[in-house]
C-alpha cells in the first residue's frame, strides 16, 4: 500500500502518518516545511521500520506539484492512498485579515487539494480500490461568522468529497471526508481550545482516536465521518435549523470566546 | 568549580534545584523552552549570590533536534570554562498533557519530553560526566507505582490517558536510571531518581486547559513548595562517597515499584535506542 499524505509535517498529517506506520503502509510525504519533514520521517522509520520518502512541495504553486510529478513519474510510483490534509486557517473577521492572507486560505485549502488530487488520482495503481481523504471540518457544516472563508473552502472540500464519491465508484475509489472538531495538535489550537471553555472541551476530538478511525473508515466505506457523538448531535440538529439561526447562534459564541484570547495563525491541519 | 547542568529550571523544582546548587557554589547551566522566563530565572538566581555564575540556554527539548542542538552548546561552555567536566546533570523537565499530541518526530509528546529528552541529552554528555565522575538525577514521581510499560504502544495510541502517559513516563525515568546505573556504575557515573513529593509547580497548568488544568490547580494547593525537594537533589550532589541507592524522597532512599526489573531496563534501553538513532557505548571514550 503506497500511501500520499500532504500537510504531513503538521499534527493530524503526523497523527495520520503514525497510523499508517504501524499498520505497515509505505510513506510519501510533503509539507512545505521540509525540516519537519525530515524528523517525521526518521521518527517513523524508528518507530515502525517502513519506507519513507520526503519531499517537501508548496502545493499552491503550479510549478512546483509539476516538480513533485516528475519526481513520482522517474521514480514510477504508483499510490493506493491520498490524504488531503495540508490547510490553513486565519483567525479573526473579515475585515481585520489581510487581503492576501484571504485568498491564501482558499489557495491552499481548495485550489491546492485539486491540484494534487487530480495529479495522485491518475497516478493510482491500475485494477486496484483507491483511498480517497479530504479533510474537511466540523466548520463546514454551517456558515460560521469570524470564520466565514475556511468554513466555506471546507464546505467546498465537503461538496468534492461526496460528489466525487459518486462519480468515482465505479473506478473502485473510495472517498470519506474527515469533519473533525477542535484537534489538540499545536499549542496554539490547545490554548484555543481552553479559550473556548466548555464547549471547546466538549467538542475536541482525541487525535488517537480521530487518525484510526479515518483510515479504518476510508478503508471501509468512504462517507462523510464526524468523530464524536456531540459533534454528530451539534451537525444533525443544527441542520434542521434556519442557517441564519445557526450562523447567529455562532457568531455569538465565538465573538465572545474570540475577547479573551490573541487570534494567533494555525497553519496546521483542519480544526474549528 | 563545581557544574550542573539542569532541564527545566527556569520555574519549579528545577528553578529551586538551581537556587540550592548556586548556594552551595555549583556553576548552573540552566535549560528552558520560554526565552522570557529563562531571562527572568537567570536574573533572579544571579541574585542569590555574588559570584553567582548562571547560563541559560533555551530549547524545546522535546524535539530531538532541539536536544542535539543544546547538547552541543552545552559541551561547548563546558570547554571553554570546565575542563569539558560535568559534574551534575539534573534530568527534570517534564509535561502533562490533556490530549494526544506528538512532536516533530511523531512521539507522544510526554513520553518525549519526560523520557526521550533526557536518554539523549544523557547519551551526548557521557563523557563529560564521566570525566567529573559525575551524577545523574532524574524528577520522579511516587505515580510511578501500580504502572507498567505499555510496550505494544508506548505512545499509548490505543487510548490516551494523561495520567497514564505520565506515569509510565515516570517509570521510564526509572528504568532509564537504572540501566545507566548497571552499564556505568563502574566509570564512575551514578544515577538517582528523586520522588519529589506533592509540589506546589505549575506542571499541570501548562498548555493542558480542561480538566487536568481544573484539577492540578486544586491539588498543587496541598503542595510542599519546590525549595523542599530541592534539598534532596543538593544531598545527592553533595554527599562524599556517593550514595547507593536508586530512589531518594527527602534525602532518604525510598521504595519503589516491582516493575524496576533489570529486563525492563534493558527493554527500555534497547527501544529508546531505537528511537534516539543512537548506540549507548559499552565502554565511555574521555
Amino acid at each position: 500500500m503506497n500511501v500520499m499524505i500532504t500537510g504531513a509535517s503538521g499534527g493530524l498529517g503526523r497523527a495520520l502518518a503514525n497510523e499508517c506506520g504501524k499498520r505497515g503502509y509505505n510513506l510519501f510525504l510533503t509539507d512545505i516545511n521540509a525540516q519537519g519533514l525530515k524528523s517525521i520521517q526518521l521518527g517513523l522509520e524508528r518507530q515502525f521500520g517502513v519506507t519513507v520518502t520526503t519531499a517537501a512541495c508548496d502545493l499552491t504553486r503550479d510549478e512546483s506539484v509539476d516538480a513533485l510529478m516528475n519526481v513520482i513519474d522517474t521514480h514510477q510510483i504508483r499510490f493506493d492512498m491520498l490524504l488531503n490534509v495540508a490547510g490553513l486557517d486565519f483567525e479573526g473577521g473579515f475585515l481585520e485579515r489581510e487581503r492576501r492572507d484571504i485568498i491564501r486560505i482558499i489557495s491552499l485549502n481548495n485550489e491546492a487539494t485539486l491540484r494534487i488530487t487530480h495529479a495522485i488520482l491518475s497516478r493510482r495503481r491500475e485494477g486496484n480500490p483507491f483511498y480517497l481523504l479530504f479533510t474537511s471540518s466540523l466548520a463546514s457544516m454551517y456558515p460560521m461568522p469570524l470564520k466565514a472563508t475556511y468554513a466555506a473552502s471546507k464546505r467546498f472540500l465537503l461538496d468534492m468529497a461526496v460528489a466525487l464519491r459518486e462519480e468515482l465508484k465505479d473506478k473502485q475509489v473510495n472517498v470519506l471526508a474527515l469533519c473533525p472538531g477542535g484537534l489538540a495538535t499545536t499549542r496554539e489550537s490547545m490554548s484555543g481550545i481552553a479559550a473556548q471553555g466548555f464547549w471547546g472541551n466538549v467538542t475536541t476530538n482525541p487525535l488517537e482516536v480521530v487518525s484510526r478511525q479515518t483510515v479504518s473508515r476510508l478503508k471501509q466505506r468512504g462517507g462523510i465521518y464526524i468523530p464524536g457523538a456531540l459533534n454528530w448531535m451539534l451537525t444533525f440538529f443544527g441542520n434542521l435549523l434556519p442557517r441564519r439561526w445557526v450562523a447567529a447562534a455562532i457568531y455569538h459564541r465565538w465573538n465572545k470566546a474570540q475577547k479573551q484570547w490573541n487570534p494567533v495563525e494555525t497553519s496546521s491541519a483542519g480544526s474549528v | 568549580m563545581k557544574t550542573a547542568v539542569i532541564t527545566g529550571a527556569s520555574s519549579g523544582i528545577g528553578f529551586a534545584a538551581s537556587a540550592e546548587l548556586i548556594q552551595k557554589g555549583y556553576r548552573i547551566i540552566g535549560i528552558g523552552h520560554d526565552p522570557a522566563r529563562c531571562e527572568e530565572a537567570e536574573y533572579k538566581l544571579r541574585m542569590l549570590s555574588a559570584d553567582a555564575d548562571v547560563t541559560f540556554l533555551c530549547g524545546d527539548l522535546m524535539q530531538q533536534r532541539e536536544v542535539e542542538r543544546v547538547a552541543s552548546q552545552i559541551i561547548q561552555l563546558l570547554q571553554d570554562r570546565n575542563e569539558n567536566r560535568l559534574d551534575v546533570l539534573i534530568n527534570n523537565a517534564g509535561c502533562v498533557r490533556s490530549w494526544y499530541t506528538t512532536t516533530e518526530e511523531g512521539f507522544e509528546q510526554q513520553f518525549a519530553l519526560n523520557h526521550l529528552a533526557s536518554f539523549l541529552l544523557t547519551y551526548r554528555l557521557l563523557s563529560q560526566l564521566k570525566r567529573a565522575q559525575g551524577r545523574v538525577i532524574f524528577t520522579g514521581s511516587e505515580s510511578h507505582k501500580h504502572m507498567r510499560m505499555h510496550w505494544n504502544d508506548l505512545m499509548l495510541t490505543r487510548g490516551y490517558n494523561p495520567l497514564t502517559a505520565y506515569k509510565q513516563s515516570k517509570l521510564a525515568n526509572i528504568l532509564f536510571a537504572k540501566g545507566l546505573n548497571e552499564r556505568y556504575l563502574g566509570d564512575g557515573i551514578t544515577s538517582y531518581v528523586v520522588d519529589p513529593g506533592l509540589v506546589c509547580t505549575d506542571i499541570g497548568c501548562k498548555n493542558t486547559g480542561g480538566l487536568v488544568d481544573w484539577v492540578w490547580s486544586r491539588r498543587k494547593k496541598h503542595g510542599v513548595p519546590p525549595e523542599v525537594p530541592a534539598k534532596t537533589y543538593a544531598y545527592l550532589c553533595e554527599t562524599n562517597p556517593a550514595p547507593r541507592e536508586l530512589y531518594y524522597h527527602l534525602c532518604k532512599p525510598n521504595n519503589y515499584s516491582c516493575q524496576v526489573t533489570h529486563e525492563n531496563a534493558e527493554k527500555l534501553f534497547a527501544l529508546s535506542e531505537k528511537l534516539c538513532g543512537i548506540q549507548y557505548p559499552s565502554w565511555i571514550k574521555t
